[in-house]
């Protein structure tokens, strides 16, 4: 590996960090070019991943921030390369697509055609995204792409802003995948404080050899995000949800690259996993549930799109079992179905967009017969629908061999499931693709751009060449295999016409899959009640349920807040009130409360103190504003004199200062208020039926403030000895005067937050009265 | 009500020739004051914060006496505003250049031990430098926030 920038890594990622911007500028000057700057992005991106197949293992290897072990660590190695090359690849035949597509979708919704530019950069974004994502080699990268990616993914879900239900679905998404994120985060925290890394290859190394008892946690917490973002069960429902977005996207996001991304970070973390047994036999269950339930749903649903979203649950569902099958086969198995099924789904998503658009129609039951009048769309989608089924001829034969070897190895009862898992599938590719385009005729289709058709076309002949001349995927997927591995695994991929249990199985399939197929409407009622049945008291319910009940406890909370402004400071001080008061009864007492001595000394600092409680009270008492704001600052200058007397002329001089500057904000501030409004304010009378009330919360506040200020004088051991510190570190700091050290270097970092806010303060001022001009 | 403020006294008659003429023979002299606890920050009391703000209420003075439209006719208030994000982006500039070169956040040079060119009292430090972008922050929302409550209070149709 050659560390440095120029190199097919370095190349990739400025391709992934400009793509957006390159499509955003373009699309500004001529809307029109947006598209095909997006596409000459893609196409960038496929030729360097190729180069960098070609070329090696490459990386980029930057410092960051050193002093917290972050390195800007990236590399293109055979997993990277897959999802990159589906990334680019998939997103290419994509952009063609949409090209002509979204153009399309808006004139259908009257909407501005400029549109497109931001459809397009939200594309390009989620590409960039994953190719951070897929090359990045150090966990905190690697959540910040996976953030952008459900960003981007929230953005496109919800691309038709005046449709609820997209709005809705682009919610949930978002929640979903965004919630289990932060699952991800906190792995790669716990996985930072045990070995001090974020770096995937210093993880590995040293996991492995460790006997740290949080590993399991860590590596299920990112194991939970990767099967949320892979719409595995029961985290499955936002995906057949997010089928509101327009058919680009879902072919783009819900085939090849958002949901890819979980199995992705399986794939990336798999060596932490494999260490853990029952994570990976958790992993086959996730896997079966989603398989059988996605399948089953799938066979139910009536709308096109909806079929391949509980297609692709299903389908993604076996590469999560194959991952929990382990050992070479699985893992390898498992990279080599993702692409197929990448090529695939894709081409039957743009396929339900092609028809869609031709016919008007979204549900199966009103469709058929398509195939004489879309005669190319029939073959190149048959072609994509026949690897799905794993038809011979089609790479999708050689990605249920491999599946059923690896189940094979795991035990009969997994390729039992296995088995009946693919039947399924069968089952659902083919009613979706017969329905189309067998039977009688039942809808008119309007020709429909080429554009529309060519992507899909593609997409079916690779499916059936890469049938015939298996090598590359293969190599692809063994490159990936390898990567997560973690040692060399080789894939064989032929056909072999002799009587193995692969060849058995296969054929099993076919006859189960044939079987159902044809008695479909015997056991159809069956399927849907257990469909309704889910939706009934699903995790989908349960998911629903919460949120309208956390919305509420919300609604109640706020409520309650803002219903005056007693409510509003009641809401601030009384928890941090109960949390001191708790602190101070958890603390030892021995010792404190003591009452010292009062020397003649004290006489003027007890005066000024005096003075100060005199201030206090009389705030109390004046009706109008201006006098209240003039005893309150009294009040500041009364404790600045006390600060004077402790010896701290640096505290009393800014005390001074802000007191003077903040009494002419105050007045300045009460000014601009209308005369009348504050006149008739200090007019009302006094509400004396809370008087009893306002008194005893005060007594209570007053009593807790002193007793923790007696407390915290009476214990100044730990106190002190910062100061010492303070005091003997200031001349290393060359400053003779310890407060201004203090403020600007020991803690800087606080003067720093503080200057911040007063920054933003002067921001809002200039918001409220100038309209956001500050000169 | 309205001059409580003072802000606009002049034009209501509320100040003598005298408060004119002590607030323009102090103007100087606060300055001087506030650079002076500016420099002196690192060996004496006072630093950035309390220069500011000294520096502030010698412009806020002018504000009383004068009125607004004078002071803002005074070039040093006019940028004052800005100032403060020359003063915020120097303080980040201090605070975050140190991660350029490997080190922690907030790390200031000269480092312990080694040597500090001092020019009397003034010591060239890039802690005095944050210093000075807190002084700079300071004034400027000071000045710029009265200055605008100022202004919006011209503005406002009241009494007179």
């Amino acid at each position: 590996m050659d560390d440095g920038i120029l190199n097919p890594t370095g190349l990739l990622l400025l391709i992934a960090l400009t793509s957006a911007p390159v499509a955003l500028g373009v699309g500004r000057r001529n809307a029109a070019w947006t598209a095909p700057a997006a596409a000459v992005m893609a196409a960038l991106g496929v030729v360097v991943t190729l180069w960098g197949w070609v070329a090696g293992e490459s990386q980029v290897n930057l410092a960051w921030a050193p002093s917290w072990n972050l390195r800007f660590a990236f590399a293109l190695d055979g997993l990277a390369r897959l999802y990159a090359l589906l990334a680019t690849g998939i997103g290419l035949a994509v952009v063609l697509y949409a090209g002509r597509y979204i153009p399309l979708h808006l004139a259908h919704q009257k909407r501005d055609q400029d549109e497109v530019v931001p459809f397009f950069g939200l594309l390009m974004l989620f590409m960039g995204a994953m190719l951070g994502l897929v090359m990045a080699q150090d966990l905190l990268i690697l959540f910040v792409f996976w953030d952008i990616t459900a960003i981007a993914s929230y953005l496109l879900i919800g691309f038709d802003q005046d449709d609820l239900e997209a709005r809705a679905a682009a919610l949930l998404a978002i929640l979903i995948t965004g919630v289990s994120a932060v699952c991800l985060l906190i792995g790669a925290l716990l996985y930072h404080a045990e070995f001090g890394t974020f770096s995937l290859p210093n993880l590995q190394r040293q996991v492995g050899t460790s006997d740290w008892s949080g590993a399991p946690v860590a590596a299920g917490l990112i194991l939970l995000a990767a099967l949320a973002k892979s719409a595995q069960v029961p985290m499955h429902f936002w995906l057949p949800r997010a089928m509101a977005a327009p058919t680009p996207v879902s072919a783009y996001l819900h085939s090849a690259a958002m949901v890819a991304a979980g199995v992705f970070l399986i794939g990336r973390v798999y060596p932490l996993i494999a260490l853990e047994q029952w994570l990976l036999d958790s992993l086959l269950v996730i896997g079966f549930a989603s398989m059988v339930v996605g399948g089953v749903l799938a066979t139910t649903r009536t709308e096109l799109k909806q079929i391949l979203a509980y297609s692709t649950i299903s389908q993604y569902g076996y590469v999560v079992a194959m991952f929990g099958m382990g050992g070479k086969t699985g893992v390898g198995a498992a990279s080599f179905y993702v692409v197929v099924h990448a090529l695939a789904k894709s081409a039957l998503f743009l396929t339900a967009g092609a028809v869609t658009e031709a016919t008007g129609e979204k549900r199966l039951a009103r469709l058929g017969g398509l195939r004489r009048s879309m005669p190319a769309l029939a073959v190149g989608s048959g072609a994509a629908a026949a690897g799905l089924a794993a038809l011979p001829l089609t790479s999708g034969f050689f990605k249920d061999e491999l599946f059923f070897k690896a189940a094979l190895e795991r035990g009969e009862g997994v390729a039992a499931l296995a088995v009946a898992g693919a039947a399924l599938t069968i089952v659902y590719i083919g009613r979706f693709w017969m329905g189309i385009f067998l039977g009688p005729s039942r809808s008119t289709a309007h020709v429909v751009p080429p554009v529309l058709v060519a992507p899909v076309v593609v997409l079916g002949a690779l499916v059936v060449l890469t049938g015939m001349i298996v090598g590359p995927i293969a190599r692809l997927a063994e490159g990936a295999a390898t990567v997560s591995y973690g040692a060399a695994v080789t894939i064989h991929p032929a056909y072999h016409l002799d009587a193995r249990a692969e060849n058995l199985m296969t054929l099993a399939t076919f006859g189960l899959g044939g079987f159902l197929l044809a008695t479909r409407r015997f056991w159809h009622s069956l399927a849907s009640n257990a469909g309704r049945a889910g939706e009934l008291i699903g995790p989908a319910r349960l998911f629903a349920s919460s949120v309208a009940g956390l919305n509420r406890a919300s609604t109640f909370m706020r409520r309650t807040e803002v219903r005056d402004l007693r409510g509003r400071v009641a809401t601030i001080l009384a928890p941090a009130g109960f949390l001191v008061v708790a602190a101070v009864l958890a603390t030892p007492t021995r010792g404190v409360f003591q009452i010292g001595a009062v020397g003649r000394n004290d006489l003027p600092m007890v005066l000024v103190l005096t003075a100060a409680c005199g201030a206090a009270l009389a705030t109390a008492l004046p009706r109008d504003h201006v006098s209240m704001a003039l005893i309150v600052s009294g009040l500041g200058y009364c404790l600045a004199v006390v600060y004077a007397f402790f010896g701290a002329p640096d505290v009393a001089l800014v005390a001074v200062l802000i007191e003077t500057i903040f009494t002419i904000l105050l007045l300045g501030t009460l000014a601009l208020f209308p005369p009348k409004t504050l006149e008739h304010r200090s007019k009302e009378p006094s509400e004396h039926q809370h008087l009893r009330r306002d008194g005893f919360v005060a007594a209570i506040a007053g009593l807790v403030a002193f007793v923790v200020a007696w407390s915290a004088l009476s214990r100044p051991a730990f106190q002190e000895s910062v100061a010492i510190d303070h005091a003997r570190l200031a001349p290393s700091a060359h400053a003779k005067d310890i407060v201004t050290a203090i403020l600007t270097d020991f803690r800087g970092l606080d003067t720093m937050g503080e200057i911040t806010v007063i920054s933003i303060a002067l921001l809002g001022i200039a918001g409220l009265l100038r309209r956001g001009r500050l000169l | 009500m309205s001059d409580g403020t003072g802000l606009n006294a002049r034009e209501q008659g509320v100040t003598t020739v005298l408060t004119q003429a002590i607030a323009r023979v102090l103007l100087v002299p606060i300055f001087m004051v506030a650079v002076g606890i500016l420099v002196k920050g690192y060996a004496d009391v006072g630093d950035g914060f309390s220069a500011g703000v000294i520096a502030a209420l010698a412009v806020v003075l002018q504000d009383v006496t004068f009125g607004h439209r004078v002071v803002d006719r005074m070039p040093l208030v006019r940028v004052a505003p800005a100032g403060a994000f020359l003063g915020l982006t120097i303080a980040l500039l201090v605070a975050f250049v140190p991660l350029l070169r490997g080190e922690p956040i907030m790390t200031h040079a000269p480092g312990p031990g080694a040597e500090v060119i001092h020019l009397g009292t003034l010591e060239l430090l890039t802690a005095v430098a944050f210093d000075v972008g807190v002084f700079l922050l300071v004034f400027g929302f000071a000045v710029g926030a009265i200055g605008m409550i100022a202004r919006a209070h011209g503005r406002r149709p009241g009494p007179a």
